[in-house]
């Protein structure tokens, strides 16, 4: 191929009809229908765009779309988009290739054909798959990538520079334009892009219609192209690397015109993309996307083998700084590691193993404005995802925790519990009060309970609930150990000393690095330590009646995790009496 | 026959070529046999049907004789093939078939429809065969001897009837029954449907009007049942303009749309009235100018609306069904277009299987733009809309019948379920180990507790409710459990587990409910000042189970209630004026927590719980799920929660039935399955029970007694039903009463066991103490007797219990509670030795 003849960065549509023309010109040897042959299917592009991202370096010149960047993104262009898949809108049959007189064209990538479209019976539907994303809930600033602000002015140069060229064909009477010009339409935004020259606000958020969208969100339609069914589920992150395409003629018409006495009826049947209008909620047609781990957020890793003594060292350092941030106790900074630590892993209908959801007591409401709000801090800059919720009885009764179809619009509505797996919770349960809980408080603290418990949330589709898998770590930070949302370890936190807490940003680097990496370790069992493990269980239980079926399993556990933090695959005797012996000193503090 | 009598007028009016020569019913058939399998072109002799329509001529005097002298029953109509011999006896209908089969056919050239291989004339024969002939094999071959009623395809009847009613406008077809009778047809009315659909309504107008020309109604066909349905996820580009069945709920109905079908114009300068202009596409075409010669007026038509035809139109949202989405995905919607009848057919809510062909219309951008969008918009154009069942398999029928004549409805029942399944659940019940195996399905996520789910499973089954016919009493067949237990042994989940299974399951907290909350109560109407009886908890679980959480924190008021519920099975409320007696044919399942929080194994069930026993005794089995210290079970639990982490944990569930499938299996038992006792089964039932009862004889306890009563034996026979049941068995055998036996006994075991001798003591639940208790007691008491004897002196000064227990410590070996010191001295109290007042003690 030597090289893409187009720009893919600023006009990537010319290469998908490059593309597309000649793999049309190359199957019409052997007669087949090109429609036929390249339903669901990808022609060459994809291979070209690999080529160009992953080989020759371009992805790092595509720039992040985001709520900034929206403004001086050019449509038509390649962007990248990190988001979460918030909603699934099902598909979209769409015109995928018709003869325009003797030459096969396409409309993949568009949100809607450039060319006269010949009658129904010459066309072929093919179909793509509509994603509601948002960016993730909880991303904390430093996991947040953007474009780099030379990247910024240097694409907006670039752009301007072929903007002046393309200019001509905006005057087009028929609005149909060719491939090349990629920013049709949006003439109001693009001349004043010319006159600013660089980062201009587009229009966009002017062209306003009447819909409930709230303002301040920032969320994309994603067309995903050739997928097998369920290739992404609901509320994972994902990076799509696509055509951004925006159309005000798309926008002022979607709403406005309820003239149309069809349009009552229409407006029912609509897809749900009408409540997500073009102005506010930006296209991206998808053309290669890939699911982010919390690792893919954590750039240029320091050490690629998480070799022990490495992860001794950090992990050493990472328990000094949280007990720093508990007023130097060690105990529960250990316990919040082994808490920070812990992911679902194994899920039966018997019982979830890996999940150690912790309760952090001892607080007074002076206390935790303290140690809470660096405790809050400090998880905020080690985990990209987390989120804090205030357990007040107001917040409980009128919070939308539960996400909830919408059958009107036929949207998912976001509850504050639709969270992207990993993501750390806090419950702050210090500024509870005592007070009435409403039906929907009872049903919040239902639904956080049972979240707890069993990694579950309940979506609400109205006539029936849905539960929905999710990994969410639970902390809670409470006065005395909470009956509400019962954790599965309580420790009480004994702050000695007030500690300016500190780190640089090479430490923090390093802990978001080892908690990612521990958290993803492979766990091996080693079944050589089960006998010793199953007698001392039994001793325990002798010891102690009141032991259960939980806290074994937490011991469990916590072995586990205690023998990852070192960065060990499999837990020996050792890590089990380091277990031990923190269970110990926790009793004694209870 | 009466098709046959509307059509003789035809007959008479046009006799023509055509009708002569099918006379020969030879001929008839060999044209049927071309017909149906080839093109019309390829036909060897020539249709020389006239292009006039009334075609429809056959019963001419020579057949209608023939047909006298040549009956013959047994020939299976929908074969088209018939010889000389076997004349089918309703030739002159098929005669008349023949010739309308070729109505359509002006030309010899076939016509085909644009862009498919659907010839008209072909569908259009073989739809009018299919619902002339169509018969239903299984009602065909159960009615044989009653061959007159079967002078009629199955369609035809049907289109008989709604004749004579001239109510229903549609006319419902199986799609089973096309692609039975005629795969070939069924395959182009998938595929094609528009144009198939078009033929049928032509073909069922036609049929119509040939039996009754005055019948202006014009009917429907709706195809339902297809033999293959897609999941809503799955539609796809393909299947667009293509029949296809799809389950769903529906989530969301618009308003009711009239659409124009027929429009009347007048003119506005002459008052002219246009004919109805008929919709063209979806558009009307407005006159230009007045129609009428004298008038010529430009623009000057209007629409009359109220003298405009309208048909009604709805779109409906369908959601796809929990079931449908796989994990981590949303549901899918679809929209549904319904017409006429089908308007307002479903609710929000509903689950539907809808029948229809999948569409897609292009979007325009807006009104004002010329750009098309490239997006279609899809729905599906409903044909036919049926409701199925709920989530819940429905057992509640038998609730209208008494168990006595449960035997009658089985044949109506059956019917209705699906014999497939019916034969899984009955292969199911044949496997060796399905008594385990339901044992594993119970609750799989609760560990252990094997006894007390088969107590439960037990309850679930239930026994045979008796009626005694002379005395009018009954003995119920429900099974009463409670569970008594520490907190946190998974008492709660099993409750709701069983809440969910149960059909009709409550499930309710001891805690929040009054005694109106679990019975029933009467309101006032405080509009209209009506008295209205409102059911409560046992009431509305009337045949299934209730849940009863926290039973210890119930009001005694409410617990007293339950007292007739688990025994007469009825309610009597007695309020407001009215006294009403309600059926509650509840199963009681409810579990309390120890009166001290956690099981003090000293004391006995009843103090334990704070129950009367005569509650208590109602309960056919007592479970307690105790922590108990036992190195055996400390090891198994241990080794669970290693293996849990070491291995996949699924493993070790294996071999269970799916709630579906379980709430199925119980269902069918308990509507199907009524196992009577068996001699063997019964003698050994007296034996064993006599036996329990000189067990439980122990003389001269002074605490509250239960002994084994005639609620026992009743218990016993109930669960060895239930144990028969499971089985799918017609007969209670001894291995169920030996299994009724064991579970009574491993219930009385669990609630009988002498924690500090570990050995079981039936003493414990039939007196309160055991025997070792006993003893200890004993022990207790003279030690205190002879420490009153040494220490205090009559009349002397006081002592104080605290200090007589510090003695009593250093002298004895063993240990020693206040609370046994008190007892101690309230025997003594009573031996008249001690005055035990407050703390103090007193020697008199």
């Amino acid at each position: 191929m030597g090289g893409p003849q187009y720009d893919l960065l600023m006009n990537p549509l010319g290469a998908v009809r490059q593309t597309f023309e000649k793999a049309v010109a190359s199957s019409q040897p052997s007669g087949l229908d090109p429609t036929a042959l390249y339903r669901g299917k990808d022609w060459g592009i994809v291979d070209v765009l690999n080529q160009f991202l992953f080989s020759q370096g371009g992805l790092a010149q595509v720039p992040i779309l985001d709520a900034s960047s929206l403004k001086w993104i050019k449509p038509n262009t390649l962007v990248r988009f990190r988001g979460m898949v918030q909603d699934m809108l099902g598909n979209e049959f769409y015109i995928g290739a018709f003869k325009d007189g003797c030459t096969w064209r396409t409309n993949k990538f568009l949100d809607f054909s450039p060319f006269s479209v010949p009658p129904v019976s010459e066309t072929t539907l093919w179909e793509r798959r509509l994603f509601h994303c948002v960016p993730v809930p909880g991303q904390n600033s430093w996991a947040i990538e953007s474009t780099p602000y030379p990247l910024k002015i240097n694409i907006s140069n670039e752009m301007t520079c072929q903007h002046g060229e393309k200019r001509r064909r905006d005057d087009d009477p028929d609005g149909i334009s060719d491939f090349d010009c990629c920013d049709e339409g949006s003439s109001s935004s693009n001349k004043k892009q010319k006159d600013c020259g660089s980062a201009s606000h587009h229009k966009i958020a002017e062209i306003t219609n009447g819909s409930s969208f709230p303002t301040n969100s920032f969320s994309c339609l994603v067309k995903v192209y050739d997928m097998p069914e369920s290739q992404f589920k609901l509320n994972e992150v994902v990076e799509f690397i696509g055509i951004y395409t925006f159309d005000p003629e798309l926008t002022t018409s979607d709403r406005s015109d309820n003239v149309d006495d069809d349009m009552s009826m229409f407006d029912f049947m609509d897809d749900v993309a009408t409540h997500l209008p073009p102005s506010k909620v930006p296209r991206i047609h998808c053309l290669v996307s890939q699911k982010l781990s919390t690792q893919d957020l954590i750039s240029n890793s320091p050490a690629c083998e998480p070799l022990p003594n490495v992860i001794r060292g950090i992990r050493d350092s990472l328990v000094s700084y949280l007990s720093c941030t508990l007023g130097n106790d060690v105990i529960a900074a250990q316990c919040l590691l082994l808490h920070l630590l812990s992911k679902l892993r194994v899920k039966s209908d018997v019982a979830s193993v890996g999940q150690l959801s912790l309760n952090l007591t001892g607080f007074t409401q002076e206390s935790a404005s303290i140690f809470g709000k660096q405790l809050n801090n400090a998880i905020k800059t080690l985990l990209p995802y987390s989120h804090t919720i205030p357990l007040t009885i107001e917040y409980l009764n009128t919070a939308m925790l539960q996400p909830k179809k919408d059958n009107e619009s036929g949207r998912l509505l976001m509850g504050a519990l639709q969270l992207a797996s990993g993501t750390h919770l806090t419950l702050d349960e210090t500024v509870m009060q005592s007070g009435t809980l409403n039906s929907k408080g009872v049903e919040n603290v239902l639904l956080l309970k049972h979240l707890m418990e069993h990694q579950i949330v309940e979506y609400d589709f109205q006539f029936y609930k849905l539960e929905m898998a999710t990994e969410v770590q639970c902390l809670i930070i409470s006065e005395a150990k909470s009956n509400i949302l019962p954790a599965d370890l309580v420790v009480p936190v004994c702050p000695s000393a007030v500690a300016p807490v500190s780190a640089s940003e090479e430490q923090l680097h390093a802990w978001r690095w080892y908690l990612t990496t521990v958290r993803s370790l492979p766990y091996s069992t080693d079944t050589s330590i089960c006998e010793m493990l199953q007698n001392e269980m039994v001793e325990a239980m002798r010891k102690d009646r009141s032991l259960g079926c939980s806290d074994l399993s937490r011991w469990m556990t916590m072995a586990q995790l205690m023998a990852a933090s070192f960065g060990e695959k499999s837990f020996s005797v050792e890590h089990w009496q380091m277990v031990k012996e923190i269970e110990r000193l926790r009793k004694e503090r209870l | 026959m009466a098709s046959n009598g509307h059509s003789s007028p035809f007959g008479q009016a046009t006799p023509n070529g055509n009708s002569n020569s099918s006379q020969t019913p030879r001929r008839s058939s060999r044209r049927r046999t071309n017909n149906s399998n080839s093109s019309p072109a390829s036909s060897p002799f020539p249709l020389e049907t006239p292009p006039s329509r009334p075609a429809g001529v056959a019963s001419t005097p020579t057949t209608s004789r023939r047909r006298g002298t040549r009956h013959n029953p047994n020939a299976t109509p929908s074969t088209p093939l018939s010889t000389d011999d076997a004349v089918p006896p309703y030739s002159s209908d098929r005669d008349e078939n023949d010739n309308m089969e070729t109505d359509g056919q002006d030309d010899t050239t076939p016509v085909f429809v644009w862009g498919t291989n659907i010839s008209v004339q072909e569908v259009n024969g073989a739809i009018l065969r299919f619902l002339r002939h169509f018969r239903d094999a299984r009602s065909a071959s159960e009615s044989s001897e009653a061959a007159d009623l079967m002078s009629e395809g199955k369609y035809m009847r049907v289109v008989h009837r709604i004749m004579e009613l001239e109510g229903a406008e549609s006319l419902d077809i199986d799609a089973h029954d096309v692609f039975e009778y005629d795969p070939d047809l069924y395959n182009k009315m998938v595929r094609y449907p528009l144009e198939v659909l078009a033929i049928f309504d032509i073909v069922l107008m036609d049929l119509v009007a040939r039996i009754d020309p005055l019948f202006e109604k014009h009917i429907q066909t709706r195809i339902h049942n297809l033999k293959s349905s897609v999941c809503m996820r799955n539609l796809n580009p393909s299947d667009i303009e293509k029949m296809v069945s799809i389950k769903g709920m529906i989530i969301r109905c618009s308003s009711i749309i009239p659409e124009l079908k027929e429009a009347i114009f007048r003119c506005l300068v002459c008052g002219f009235y246009s004919d109805p202009v008929l919709v063209d596409r979806g558009r009307i075409n407005e006159p230009t100018r007045c129609l009428r010669e004298e008038c010529k007026a430009m623009n000057s038509m209007s629409l009359v609306h109220n003298r405009c035809r309208f048909a009604d139109k709805q779109i409906v949202k369908l959601q796809e069904t929990p079931d449908e989405i796989p994990e981590g995905g949303t549901p899918h919607t679809v929209s549904v277009l319904m017409h006429d009848k089908l308007v307002d057919a479903g609710k929000p809510g509903d689950r539907v299987e809808i029948t229809g062909i999948y569409r897609a219309m292009s979007v325009r951008v807006g009104p004002s733009q010329r750009t098309v969008k490239s997006i279609f918009k899809t729905y599906i154009d409903c044909l036919h809309l049926k409701k199925t069942d709920k989530s819940r398999l429905q057992i509640d029928d038998s609730v209208n019948h008494d168990a006595n004549n449960n035997a009658a409805n089985h044949e109506e029942d059956d019917a209705s379920l699906y014999h497939d399944k019916i034969e899984k659940l009955k292969e199911l019940s044949k496997l060796p180990d399905i008594y385990d195996r339901l044992t594993r399905s119970l609750a799989p996520n609760i560990w252990e507790l094997d006894d007390v789910k088969r107590g439960l499973l037990c309850q679930l089954f239930g026994g045979n409710a008796l009626k005694l016919g002379s005395s009018g009493a009954s003995l119920r067949g429900d099974i009463n459990i409670l569970l008594v237990g520490d907190p946190g042994t998974s008492k709660s989940q099993l409750l709701q587990y069983m809440h969910k299974l149960s059909p009709r399951g409550i499930y309710t907290s001891g805690r929040g409910s009054s005694a109106v909350g679990l019975t029933a109560y009467v309101t006032k109407d405080p509009e209209t000042g009506e008295t209205v009886l409102e059911s409560g908890a046992l009431v509305l679980s009337d045949r299934g189970v209730c849940c009863i959480d926290e039973f210890d924190k119930m009001s005694d008021n409410a617990r007293s209630m339950l007292h007739e519920v688990m025994e007469q099975q009825t309610v009597s409320i007695a309020k407001a004026g009215i006294i009403a007696s309600l059926n509650a044919r509840t199963s009681v399942l409810a579990c309390a927590n120890p009166s001290e929080s956690r099981y003090n194994p000293r004391l006995s069930v009843i103090d334990n719980i704070h129950l009367p026993p005569t509650l208590l005794s109602r309960f056919d089995l007592i479970y307690l799920i105790l922590d108990k210290a036992d190195e055996q079970t400390d090891r198994r639990l241990a080794k669970h929660i290693v293996s849990l982490f070491f291995q996949n944990p699924d493993n070790s569930v294996h071999e269970v039935l799916d709630l579906t499938t379980l709430v199925a299996y119980i269902s069918y038992a308990k509507k199907h399955i009524h196992p009577v006792l068996s001699d063997e089964a019964a003698e050994e039932l007296t034996r064993q029970y006599v036996q329990m009862r000189q067990r439980g004889n122990t003389p001269g306890s002074r605490k509250k007694v239960i002994t084994a009563t005639a609620r026992q034996i009743e218990s016993l026979i109930r669960l060895s039903e239930a144990l028969a049941r499971m089985r799918f068995s017609q007969v209670v055998e001894v291995g169920d009463v030996a299994e009724a036996f064991r579970l009574l006994e491993v219930a009385l075991q669990q609630s009988a066991t002498d924690h500090s001798t570990g050995t079981i003591d039936m003493d414990l639940i039939m007196t309160g103490i055991s025997a070792s208790e006993r003893t200890r007691r004993e022990n207790i008491l003279a030690a205190t007797r002879n420490l009153v004897m040494e220490k205090l002196v009559t009349g002397g000064p006081a002592v104080r219990a605290l200090e007589l227990l510090e003695e009593l410590k250093k002298q004895s070996s063993m240990e020693v509670h206040l609370s046994d010191l008190k007892i101690a001295l309230s025997t003594l109290t009573s031996e008249g030795l001690v005055v035990f007042h407050g703390d103090t003690i007193k020697r008199i």
